[in-house]
């Protein structure tokens, strides 16, 4: 029987669920699964179920991609003085990015997506520069049993600002694996906004994985938002190799039925005077399972690092887990870190004072929903794209 | 209005309420006083239709529909409102969208359109001077970071924006200065009509000099044990309980 890792090779092994940081997303199903890449010449076209732009009414620079291939003619690159958005495969000469994280040489994900990468985002904001719209990578799995090996690189010069949206989407009889990692590195002084949503249809195995490092004085915002998705693990990693930096990174995730999904963040402060904030909420509904893990790394030289972590989980129904954990290494004496993970139910007091107002359960339900997410949402700063998430995350749960 | 027949109710395996009996007629307004722990508020929690309290035996009618049949948020639709002992915070809720889904959920429940945003603004802002609630309170998150006097204003700000038919207030004088009693009785006693019927659970005398009871009963291990008119509560305060207790012991 030809498995996974006949197709693909690889010197590491897959993970199993002896190793501590994949203990709750066994992956057993995947590897016994037969994949492939996508060989189809690109058409122009991309899916009757889904628009090459996600988000109605979102003004944004668009790159789209197919099953890992870039879409010329559904795509929308800025030309703008000291800025540089095109598809890896046309970068060429000294530009070509070379990616400096270890993720490849550590994990068996890392690697496939070394080994068999195919296209992806390549950013470069030259100094000072400030984009005037957001780029939105718009990646589609269509098909069965289709592997795609995304990979973006973004590099943000001194005083730049950039806003990238990562959306990922599948159509309803797609299966297979979606395996993207993105790496920036953030200058002194500039300002790197990335939201990541993946809203996936179908049976996708989900591995993303975000390389982030944070030079001097540099601001890193993120949300990472699990709206729809078969089996979905999101990988972060900011590492803050200058002093001052402020990391601020957000989620949210909803999941049903028997979907998975899986959060792992590493905030590593490795200089003085850095902050980060820190804020995840999940619901789990029907049988899903969840699994939070957050690592906060402060080194002996990140004096004065203030570093606060918080995980907030509703498990709605009986049938649905979550198991979060929260880590910090702390090795510095003059930091300031606090961290708070609760794992409960829905606020039975507050759904009975809503109630006793007129209001029924459902209803109820939704405003106490709404404002959980609140704190997690409203700091997203393009209106349309929140909007777009509170109105899927509505049709999906019936609110 | 409301009629209560041998009611039996209890927590866990808890007998709370053992065999009440209580009918109240539209436009009155009776007081219920009892010691710590004789039900007074479970009696109010099970008339707003909390699940965590089981009724074993007996009836509750308002006029004439079957409230134990119904679930809180439908009860409340009928006309039942709770000013809670201890009003809940929720973050992230405004306290006037709150209200307007209230209202809404009602007037969709009576066949009406949802409520125009002026006439809402302008219930509000009269149900708001009648309680004397604070515009700035008004707009936060519901009940955070309230004081406790805060917080019973706002559930009487909830009352006369809801307009109920029956109106349970669970101690709603505690935690008020004399001043805010003054006002929140006030906004009681402007409320009362002949269509509209008050439950008032109170351990002080003085909140009845404010609203004057028809009917004044006595809560004592889950049940009437002693109904009178206002007087009673005059008797209450001078003499205290025990006297209750022991010609309920003769
Ligand atoms: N959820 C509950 N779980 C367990 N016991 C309860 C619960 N609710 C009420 N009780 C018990 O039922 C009894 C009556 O409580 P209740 O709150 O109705 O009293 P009360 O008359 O309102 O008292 P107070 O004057 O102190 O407000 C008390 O002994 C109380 O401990
Ligand atoms: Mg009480």
């Amino acid at each position: 029987m030809t498995v996974l890792t006949d197709i693909f090779k690889s010197t590491l092994p897959p993970p199993t669920r002896k190793s501590e940081r994949w203990k709750y997303s066994p992956i057993s199903k995947l590897l016994n699964s037969t994949l492939s890449t996508d060989s189809s010449e690109i058409d122009g076209g991309f899916s009757n179920e889904i628009a090459p732009n996600p988000v109605e009414g979102l003004e944004a620079y668009r790159l789209v991609f197919r099953n890992g291939k870039f879409n010329h003619s559904l795509s929308d690159l800025p030309i703008a003085k000291g800025v540089i958005c095109m598809p890896q495969s046309e970068v060429s000469g000294e530009d070509v990015p070379e990616f400096k994280n270890t993720y490849s040489k550590t994990e068996w994900v890392g690697e496939l997506n070394e080994s068999y990468h195919q296209d992806g985002l390549f950013l470069k904001i030259d100094r000072n520069i400030k984009l005037d719209r957001p780029v939105l990578i718009h990646h589609l799995t269509d098909g069965k049993d289709v592997a795609s090996f995304p990979r973006h690189f973004v590099r943000v010069e001194e005083g730049g600002e950039v806003d990238v949206v990562v959306w990922s989407s599948s159509t309803k009889n797609s299966s297979g694996m979606y395996n993207g990692i993105l790496e920036a590195s953030i200058a002194p002084n500039a300002t790197l906004t990335l939201e990541k949503v993946c809203n996936e249809d179908g049976k996708i195995y989900h591995f993303s994985h975000e390389n982030i490092i944070q030079e001097r004085d540099s601001k890193f915002k993120m949300h990472t938002f699990t709206v729809k998705g078969h089996w979905v693990r999101n990988e972060l990693e900011i590492i803050s190799r200058g002093k001052g930096t402020d990391s601020i990174f957000n989620g949210a995730f909803l999941p049903t039925g028997n979907e998975h999904v899986d959060n792992h963040t590493t905030m590593d402060h490795t200089s003085t005077d850095g902050t980060s904030s820190e804020l995840y909420r999940g619901i789990m509904y029907g049988t899903s399972t969840g699994v939070f893990n957050g690592k906060v790394f402060v080194r002996p030289d990140a004096q004065r690092t203030n570093a606060f972590q918080q995980n907030t989980n509703i498990v709605a129904d009986r049938g649905a887990s979550i198991n979060a954990k929260p880590e910090l290494e702390i090795y510095a004496d003059d930091v300031k870190c606090s961290h708070g993970c609760t794992v409960g139910q829905f606020d039975l007091d507050a759904l009975f004072y809503l109630k006793s107002r007129g209001i029924d359960e459902k209803a109820a339900k939704a405003l106490l929903v709404e404002a959980f997410l609140a704190d997690v949402i409203s700091s997203v700063p393009c209106t349309e794209l929140r909007e777009e998430i509170m109105k899927i995350y509505k049709e999906r749960h019936g609110w | 209005m409301l009629k209560i027949k041998n009611l039996h109710a209890k927590v866990g395996d808890n007998e709370i309420l053992n065999g009440l009996n209580l009918e109240v007629k539209p436009g009155e307004l009776h007081a219920i006083m009892g010691p710590n722990g004789s039900g007074k508020s479970t009696l109010a929690a099970v008339l707003a239709g909390r699940e965590a309290y089981e009724v074993t035996d007996g009836m509750v009618e308002l006029d004439g529909t079957d409230l134990l049949d119904l679930e809180a948020s439908d009860r409340a639709r009928e006309g039942v409102f709770l000013a809670f002992q201890y009003p809940i915070e929720i973050p992230g809720v405004s306290n006037l969208n709150f209200m307007k889904a209230a209202v809404n959920a009602k007037r969709a429940h009576q066949g009406q359109p949802p409520i125009k945003a002026k006439d809402f603004l302008a219930k509000v802002k009269e149900c708001s001077s009648l309680v004397e609630l604070d515009g700035k309170l008004r707009d936060r998150s519901v009940n955070e970071g309230f004081s406790g006097g805060e917080k019973k204003r706002n559930e009487i700000f909830q009352m006369a924006i809801l307009e109920p038919k029956l109106c349970v207030l669970d101690e709603t004088d505690s935690g008020l200065d004399i001043d805010a009693l003054r006002v929140v009785s006030k906004g009681v006693n402007a409320m009362r009509s002949k269509d509209r019927a008050f439950i008032v659970i109170t351990h002080y005398q003085r909140l009845l000099d404010h609203i004057i009871p028809d009917f004044v009963h006595v809560l004592s291990n889950g049940r009437i044990v002693k109904s009178g008119g206002k007087e009673l509560a005059l008797e209450l305060e001078d003499k205290g309980y025990d006297w209750i207790k022991e010609e309920q012991n003769a």
